[in-house]
């Protein structure tokens, strides 16, 4: 019996149990003010209501559109990239500065000018999310690549391998590694994006619920969104920490 | 079967090599010794082209593709498991797949790794990878073995058990060798000559030795034979007089090891 409470994550829950009892406490005894603090049991009522009566689901759907849409672009550009900009001197001129102009600004600041170019649909929140995840993947592939072991180059050379040899037995899975490596920082960033461009301007979305209930002053539905936000984050990190890990098997 | 003549070479202004001149002749084991830093990695860099030199030429009876180049450190591909490290080379040169892989299992048997094909490297201990490393030079049958320092990172009792299973390979093989080491004990054991390299920059052939050991060799036993101890010695001196300058200075030996 004792057994259980030697482990962290019973430790954890035991914690999160006590917040939570303290906190709801608080709130019965009128010690929070309600509109900038409910209650955690208000917040699941207002979970059950967004679950309940199924209205979540488009907003939902919106955001994963969104976030994955950019996710799955910014990879491909950012790849693309970075390879031509290791490849080929000209391209790594002309691109660098851009790129860490991008890096140095926190790219969110672009979403205003995504609405007025792309409108307040799905394309603004789709191009910041790319924006977000491409400038990341095309610094982990362009440094990548010159960064690559110059010994397993040039055992591959001694053994009779030629460009193509090199580009399918080294760079390749050298590229895959790091872009995996870096794929739940992408994931986070492609979410980032969504969420920012809803929040700035749209009609679906978690980000749009997030500016809607700021406007309405409904606390309860803020915080029971930025669970959902954080449940499905965690849930889709979980996904890419397992397709790094099948995919690179060898790193152990 | 290899003939170095006049070897020069920089690194962009630095000197590095200059006048080498070495020859290994068919079926010998050839050793290259000489301190850390003096250019003997460079040396076999510029036979197998790795490195343009700036002057002198390598002359060789075979064709490039018949030289085996093993590096001094494991470089196995990480995403590779053992037998397709070792098939690599031979699917390279035209293999199919499945026969490059049966005949990588077979070498990595012969080098004692029986079973262990399916590991990745990280999964196989230094000595193992650097059997794997090995295989995956003579699956491809080599007329020319070149070897930088390869068991430079294993202690003791591995690196030589692997030394005499390696000797015992080339010996039954009649392939030739040319063996870069700092270690002039492991030298002496395994070769039938041995040059030795001056001091860098601008480093040069100091010196050549015949080693009349009788083959086949065990290398432990090799260290007892009656010419073993002589040789060393004169090795030796003639390092301390000719490469280092000024004999009896101690901390000038720095990186030059007798493997006591």
């Amino acid at each position: 019996m004792g057994r259980i409470f030697d482990r962290p994550l019973t430790r954890q829950l035991i914690g999160l149990a006590v917040l939570l009892t303290v906190w709801q406490l608080a709130a019965n005894a009128g010690w929070l003010n309600p509109l900038y603090m409910p209650s955690p049991l208000k917040i699941w009522a207002a979970l059950v209501q967004l679950f309940g009566s199924g209205s979540i689901w488009p907003h939902l759907a919106a955001t994963f559109t969104a976030a994955l849409g950019g996710l799955a672009i910014g990879v491909i550009v950012g790849v693309i990239l970075g390879a031509a900009a290791a490849i080929l001197p000209v391209i790594a001129e002309l691109l660098e500065p851009v790129m860490i102009l991008l890096n140095a600004v926190p790219r969110v600041v672009l979403a205003p000018l995504f609405v007025i170019w792309l409108g307040i649909g799905l394309a603004s929140k789709v191009a910041l999310s790319f924006i977000l995840v491409a400038v990341l993947i095309f610094f982990t592939v362009y440094t990548g690549i010159r960064q690559v072991d110059r010994k397993l180059v040039e055992r591959v050379i001694t053994l009779g391998g030629g460009r193509g040899t090199l580009l399918r037995e080294v760079y390749m899975p050298s590229v895959t590694a790091w872009v995996l490596g870096n794929l739940k920082v992408a994931v986070g960033f492609a979410f980032t994006g969504a969420v920012v461009g809803e929040f700035v301007a749209a009609t679906k979305g978690l980000g749009y619920l997030l500016s809607f209930a700021q406007s309405t002053y409904n606390a309860a539905l803020m915080l029971a969104l930025v669970l959902v936000i954080m449940v499905f984050v965690l849930l889709i990190f979980a996904i890419s920490e397992w397709l790094e890990k099948r995919l690179t098997r060898w790193r152990g | 079967m290899l003939r170095v003549i006049d070897l020069a070479l920089s690194y962009g202004t630095t000197p590095v090599l200059e006048g080498v001149s070495m020859e290994v002749e068919d079926g010998e084991f050839v050793s290259l010794v000489g301190p850390s830093g003096s250019g003997k990695s460079t040396v076999l860099r510029a036979i197998i082209g790795l490195q343009a030199p700036s002057a002198g030429t390598v002359e060789l009876t075979i064709d490039k593709r018949a030289i085996g180049f093993l590096f001094q450190d494991d470089a196995l591909l990480p995403w590779r498991r053992a037998a397709e490290n070792v098939a690599l080379g031979l699917r390279l040169r035209g293999m199919p797949t499945a026969e490059a892989m049966t005949r990588a299992n077979e070498w990595l048997g012969r080098l004692g790794l029986e079973g262990l094909g399916h590991r990745y490297p990280r999964e196989l201990s230094g000595g193992q990878r650097k059997r794997v490393a090995l295989a995956q030079v003579l699956a491809l049958e080599p007329q020319l073995l070149l070897m930088d320092e390869p068991f430079a990172a294993l202690d003791a009792i591995t690196r030589a058990r692997l030394s005499q299973d390696l000797l015992k390979l080339v010996e039954g093989r009649h392939m030739s060798v040319l063996l870069v080491t700092h270690d002039l004990e492991e030298a002496l054991a395994l070769s039938d000559n041995i040059y030795l390299l001056s001091r860098g920059p601008k480093a040069r052939i100091a010196g050549q030795y015949p080693v009349p050991i009788p083959r086949p060799r065990d290398i432990i036993k090799a260290r007892t034979h009656p010419e073993f101890g002589p040789l060393l010695e004169r090795i030796w001196q003639n390092l301390s007089r000719e490469v280092v300058g000024e004999p009896g200075k101690g901390d000038e030996w720095a990186g030059f090891s007798i493997g006591l």
